[in-house]
């Protein structure tokens, strides 16, 4: 069995370097990134790092007294690769901010409050079918601390194991209809319109039960297929 | 179908995802890996020279006989079973890393090497790269270091300190900036 790695087009990945958000001018390597022929070291890569990693629940909305402020949502997401395989086992760290736009986090001094029941946080292994559910709160925006200021909308981060080295993705998922989508530097960094849209979950018809939640599905693609099918 | 476009870690990547043994590859589960234990370490810099706290680097890396734990490694069913091949750690305050391993045995192929992740706030991709060892051997024939342009080939180098024990540092941007691949 091979794995093919198709480049994704460029206009599907973020530029570098960002007007108005001045870490990516001093972090962004200045030089041309170097193409390299691919080999084993490269297109292997860790299946289990669960086994170093301590997993983090995925019910972050809590109950009760213990129930979280704010709007509870699942969300419902799917880790396929690029042939639309599901990658059954794939590790998925999740963090976010509380319904007011703060995180749990020593880097964020942002005035909004902190919410004692409400943490932000997931590392879930995904089923055989790629699938992992988190029923959490709907993040708050924020503003960005820069001179021109500018306001990140609700965001949901990940961090994505796939099979392969390659494959490791970091991204982040956005709701439809945030009129702050337009203007954020994050997501807009991606030029192609038909892929920022992929970074948009999409909201599920409510059902006529008032106690379910709202429900967001996401689909989160990895790079990779399989050029041939795996021998039983 | 075209992968989900990336987006930067952010400054908000929890300390709760670094466990305190993530960047120990020498043991798992309370089992020594085989092969000769090693200390790879180094800071982190960006444009200028200041240091980066809370930059997350990860690696991946051959055992002790140069064999990655992965069914596409043709010999992984000799792959030590002890050994993950993987590592997370987090900068400090000073901007420094550190990953205690195995020296990995050369790839078929290849020299002696370990690969990196970077990510980080104002990082909008992962950034990724290779080290390779002082004294190798086989760098000069690596097919991968052989694309760095000659005079960039050192700063993927690390420096023998003391016997099993490597300096890497890490400079994102500016003078001596270290190579980074695009895949």
């Amino acid at each position: 069995m091979t794995v093919l790695f198709d480049r994704p087009p460029e206009a599907a990945r973020p530029v570098r370097e960002v007007a108005g958000y001045p870490q990516t001018w001093r972090r962004t390597p200045r030089a041309p990134l170097v193409r390299r022929p691919l080999t084993l070291s490269e297109t292997t890569g860790p299946l289990e790092p669960a086994r170093r990693l301590r997993p983090l629940g995925g019910e972050l909305a809590g109950a009760g007294e213990r129930r979280a402020i704010g709007q509870a949502i699942r969300l419902r997401l799917r880790i396929v690769d690029q042939g639309g395989v599901p990658v059954a086992g794939a590790l998925v760290e999740m963090w976010q901010a509380n319904a007011a736009g703060r995180y749990v986090h020593p880097n964020d001094d942002d005035h909004a409050p902190l919410d004692p029941n409400f943490y932000g946080a997931a590392r879930l292994v995904a089923d055989a079918d790629g699938r992992i559910e988190i029923r959490t709160v709907k993040p708050g925006a924020y503003p960005v601390p820069t001179r021109d200021g500018w306001w990140r909308p609700p965001h949901v981060h990940f961090s994505v194991f796939g099979r392969v080295w390659l494959a490791r993705l970091v991204t982040q998922m956005y709701f439809p209809g945030e009129p702050l989508n337009a203007q954020d530097r994050i997501l807009n960094a991606v030029a192609d319109p038909e892929a920022r849209e992929r970074l948009i979950a999409r909201l599920v018809p409510p059902t006529g039960d008032p106690y379910d939640e709202l429900v967001y599905e996401h689909r989160i693609v990895v790079r990779g297929r399989e050029a041939t099918p795996p021998q039983p | 179908m075209i992968p989900t476009p990336e987006q930067t870690l952010g400054p908000f990547f929890l300390p709760r995802f670094v466990d305190a043994d993530a960047n120990d590859l020498t043991q798992l589960e309370g089992r020594r890996a085989r092969g000769e234990p090693i200390e790879i370490h180094g800071v982190v810099t960006e444009e200028g020279g200041a240091p980066l706290e809370n930059l997350i680097v990860e690696i991946w890396q051959a055992d002790a006989a140069g064999i990655f734990r992965h069914p596409l490694d043709p010999r992984h069913r000799e792959a030590d079973p002890d050994f993950l091949g993987w590592g997370r750690a987090a900068t400090d305050r000073e901007g420094r890393y550190l990953f205690r391993t195995i020296r990995p045995g050369a790839p078929a192929g290849r020299a002696p090497h370990i690969n990196l992740m970077l990510m980080y706030s104002g990082l909008m991709r992962i950034l990724k790269t290779a080290l390779f060892f002082e004294d190798g051997p086989g760098n000069d024939a690596d097919p991968v270091l052989r694309c760095v342009p000659p005079e960039r080939r050192g700063l993927l180098v690390a420096r023998r300190e003391a016997p099993g024990r490597y300096r890497f540092d890490i400079r994102l941007r500016g003078e001596g900036e270290t190579p980074f691949f695009d895949d």
